[in-house]
This record gives structure tokens, C-alpha cells and sequence, in this order.
């Protein structure tokens, strides 16, 4: 395995970031948590991460904002949403926006260490984790 | 990659323009020659599925239980070479089925009214006038199949995300723009829209197991979580679960099965009448 996956989580429900940062270190990310949008994005201009994974609806900054700020400061950097209000529309503006993949909540750890996964391989740093075939 | 989907009022025409499309972009085309394979798989003539796809239920026709039982089978085998991508569908009501899936490029054929009546006529041997109630006749009768069947009205523009008038757009350019709009990022598969894909999948599979005992039976699937609605009468309802539990466990892809057994309040008012 190569360096380090630097992963920034956003989620305004604190138990998502308790919960998915053990499962994502498992796979060899360096994961941070954050559950204030604004406090991420200033986190976001000060270092350049390799994955974003964002909740879209958030009070204040929404996920689609974020997606677009990271597209626009970094444009290596893989961008995953999370959704517990997934629906055809969103999915396909947060895809024409530029997100790597867009996940509808609730979801296995195994579902997310599974899109890590193929975006850490999109960066070129392949980190191990199965991908099924049924991809 | 996305998924075409293909409808129009005249099948001759969506089907070229389908079959260009899969060609143009290496894609498989699903057409209405899969029919042959799912009759000879449930034993029955291939004619009453192109029947079931192109006719409303009716009492002098095909019933309502055999029409929604057929167009099972059809769903089932369609949705079962979605699940692969890279596929260009027409001819198949699936614009009527597959709704909500993000990678799925909806695409809506249409032509000039006069043009199409000529076309029939040629096509017929038919004169204009006579043509033109035949379309009329066509096009009422597609109408009500796709609000009363599927609740959907197909000639709605807004559930289709392209919509192309050939009697103005040639085959070629139709073809260009279909398979520019394919490659456009939000068209793209994600996570999410495989997962309703394999969803829509497999209770499509299960809907083509239980149609034929439970005609009225509803089912919802999320990752291999399995919801069937019935009706029933009290003192069934029991022995109706666990026959339907049973039924639906052994299909792949099912880890949980719950069911839901509504009371069947007409069955037990005409029994409690006798």
C-alpha cells in the first residue's frame, strides 16, 4: 500500500463522522471529521485533500456548495456524496458538478470503503480493499 | 456508462434509430427480440407478449391477471440486461417501468402527425383518411395503456430527457445527439443509481415469481430487503405469509423478506353476503 489517503468526512450528524472514521482508517485513510460546513471549508483552503466526502443537506452551506469549492480550489480531489434524501434530480446535478460518486444514505461502511476505493485508484494511489465485480 | 431507453408511437422508427445508436457507441441492443427467449422460459406464445406491449387489457382481449402477468415476464428480462449497462433498450414499455434511475437516458421519438398518417397509408395500403383514424385509434389505445397500466402518461415531454421530432432531425443527427447526451457526466452510473437499478431488478424478478398467485401483490426491494404486500382474507393471511416468505427466500439476491397482509375487505364482504 502507498502513502496515506488524506480523507476530510462532512456530516452534520455526529454519529455518521463517529462511525465512518474508524471503518475508513481500516482501509488506510487519514481520515478528518467535520460537522460544520464552514469550519470545513476553511479546512479545505488550508490543505489539499485527496477525498471529500460530503452531506448535501446541511443548515447554511449545503453539500453542493461544498462540491463546487473543492472543484474549484483542487480539482484532483475525488469528491463523494452522502444522502439520506437521494433522488434522481440531485443525483445527476452533484454528477454534472463534478462528484466522483454519489452514495444514498443508509449505507454499509463497506459501500463507502468501496467507493474510496476506486477513487483512490482514479488519483493513482490504489489502497487495498476488494471491489467486488458487480462493479 | 448510461443506459438508453427508447420510446415512440411507431416502433419501426425508434428501433433504427436505437439499433444506429447501440452500433455507433459499441452498446448492446435490447430489443423486441428478447421476447422469443422469455416466451420459450414460461412456455407461452411469443404474440401474446407483443400483445401484452402493445394493448391495453380488455374484457373481449387479454385480461387484466394475464396482461400484468406477461408484462412481468417481459420486465423481468429486461431489467435483468440493464443490470449490465452499455445497453440501448427500445420497444419494451421500459420508459414505462425504469423510472428514477439517474443513469438511465430516456429518449422520446416523434414525428410530424401528417407525415406518420402517409407513412401508415404507404406502409397499409391504406387511403389518408383511413390512415389517419388508424393512428388515431393507435394512439388512444397506447394512451390509456400507459395512464390506466402504468399510471404514466407517455406522450408527457417531461418524462423523457430527450425528445426528437425526425420529421425535422435525420437519423444521422439524431444519432450524433443521442450519443453526445450519453456522454454527459450526469448520466454517468454512480453508486446510487446502480443500487436502484439492482433493486428495480430484482423486484422485477420477484414480481414474475408471485404475479401468478397474487395478482394484486406489491413489492418493494432495497439491497436484498424484500417487502410484499397482499390481500387477503383474515383467516389467510397466515398461511398466505409464510407461503409467500418461503417463495421469496429462495430467490438469489433476497436476505429479508417481510409481508404485509391487507385485509381483503371485498372478498370478505362477498363472502360474509353468500
Amino acid at each position: 500500500m502507498s502513502e496515506k489517503l488524506e480523507v476530510l468526512l462532512l456530516d452534520d450528524e455526529p454519529i455518521v463522522g463517529k462511525r465512518l472514521k474508524p471503518a475508513l482508517a481500516k482501509i488506510g485513510c487519514d481520515v478528518e471529521v467535520f460537522e460544520n460546513p464552514k469550519e470545513a471549508l476553511t479546512r479545505i483552503g488550508e490543505k489539499e485533500f485527496d477525498i471529500v466526502v460530503t452531506d448535501i443537506r446541511m443548515d447554511e452551506i449545503d453539500g453542493m456548495q461544498v462540491l463546487e469549492h473543492v472543484i474549484n480550489k483542487s480539482p484532483r480531489t475525488r469528491v463523494i456524496m452522502i444522502t439520506g434524501y437521494a433522488m434522481m434530480s440531485l443525483a445527476r446535478e452533484a454528477m454534472e458538478k463534478g462528484a466522483f460518486d454519489f452514495i444514498a444514505k443508509p449505507f454499509q461502511p463497506d459501500d463507502l470503503r468501496r467507493v474510496i476505493a476506486k477513487a483512490a485508484k482514479a488519483l493513482g494511489s490504489p489502497i487495498d480493499f476488494d471491489i467486488p465485480a458487480a462493479e | 456508462m448510461p443506459i438508453i431507453i427508447f420510446s415512440s408511437d411507431s416502433y419501426q422508427k425508434s428501433s433504427e434509430l436505437a439499433k444506429k445508436t447501440a452500433e455507433t457507441l459499441g452498446y448492446k441492443y435490447v430489443g423486441r427480440e428478447i421476447l422469443g427467449s422469455v416466451a420459450a422460459k414460461y412456455n407461452i406464445p411469443e404474440a401474446k407478449l407483443t400483445k401484452a406491449l402493445d394493448e391495453a387489457p380488455s374484457f373481449f382481449g387479454m385480461s387484466t391477471k394475464e396482461w400484468k402477468q406477461n408484462l412481468a415476464y417481459i420486465r423481468e428480462a429486461v431489467l435483468g440486461e440493464m443490470l449490465a449497462d452499455n445497453v440501448v433498450c427500445c420497444g419494451l414499455a421500459a420508459h414505462l417501468y425504469v423510472l428514477g434511475v439517474a443513469h438511465v437516458l430516456r429518449v422520446r421519438i416523434i414525428e410530424d402527425p401528417e407525415e406518420r398518417v402517409r407513412k401508415v397509408a404507404e406502409q397499409g395500403h391504406i387511403t389518408l383518411e383511413k390512415a389517419k383514424k388508424l393512428v388515431q385509434r393507435i394512439d388512444k389505445q397506447r394512451k390509456r395503456r400507459s395512464i390506466e397500466c402504468f399510471k404514466k402518461n407517455e406522450t408527457d415531454p417531461s418524462m423523457y430527457d430527450m425528445m426528437i421530432n425526425t420529421s425535422q432531425i435525420d437519423s444521422e443527427e439524431a444519432v450524433g445527439m443521442v450519443t453526445t447526451a450519453a456522454g454527459y457526466r450526469k448520466f454517468k452510473p454512480m453508486t446510487y443509481s446502480i443500487k436502484c437499478m439492482q433493486d428495480m431488478e430484482l423486484e422485477g424478478r420477484l414480481l414474475a415469481v408471485l404475479l401468478k398467485d397474487y395478482p394484486e401483490v406489491r413489492v418493494q426491494a432495497r439491497d436484498g430487503a424484500v417487502v410484499v404486500e397482499i390481500k387477503a382474507l383474515k383467516r389467510e393471511k397466515n398461511k398466505k405469509a409464510s407461503a409467500i416468505k418461503e417463495l421469496v427466500g429462495k430467490i438469489s439476491g433476497v436476505h429479508y423478506v417481510e409481508v404485509h397482509v391487507i385485509n381483503d375487505i371485498f372478498r370478505q364482504a362477498a363472502e360474509s353476503g353468500r
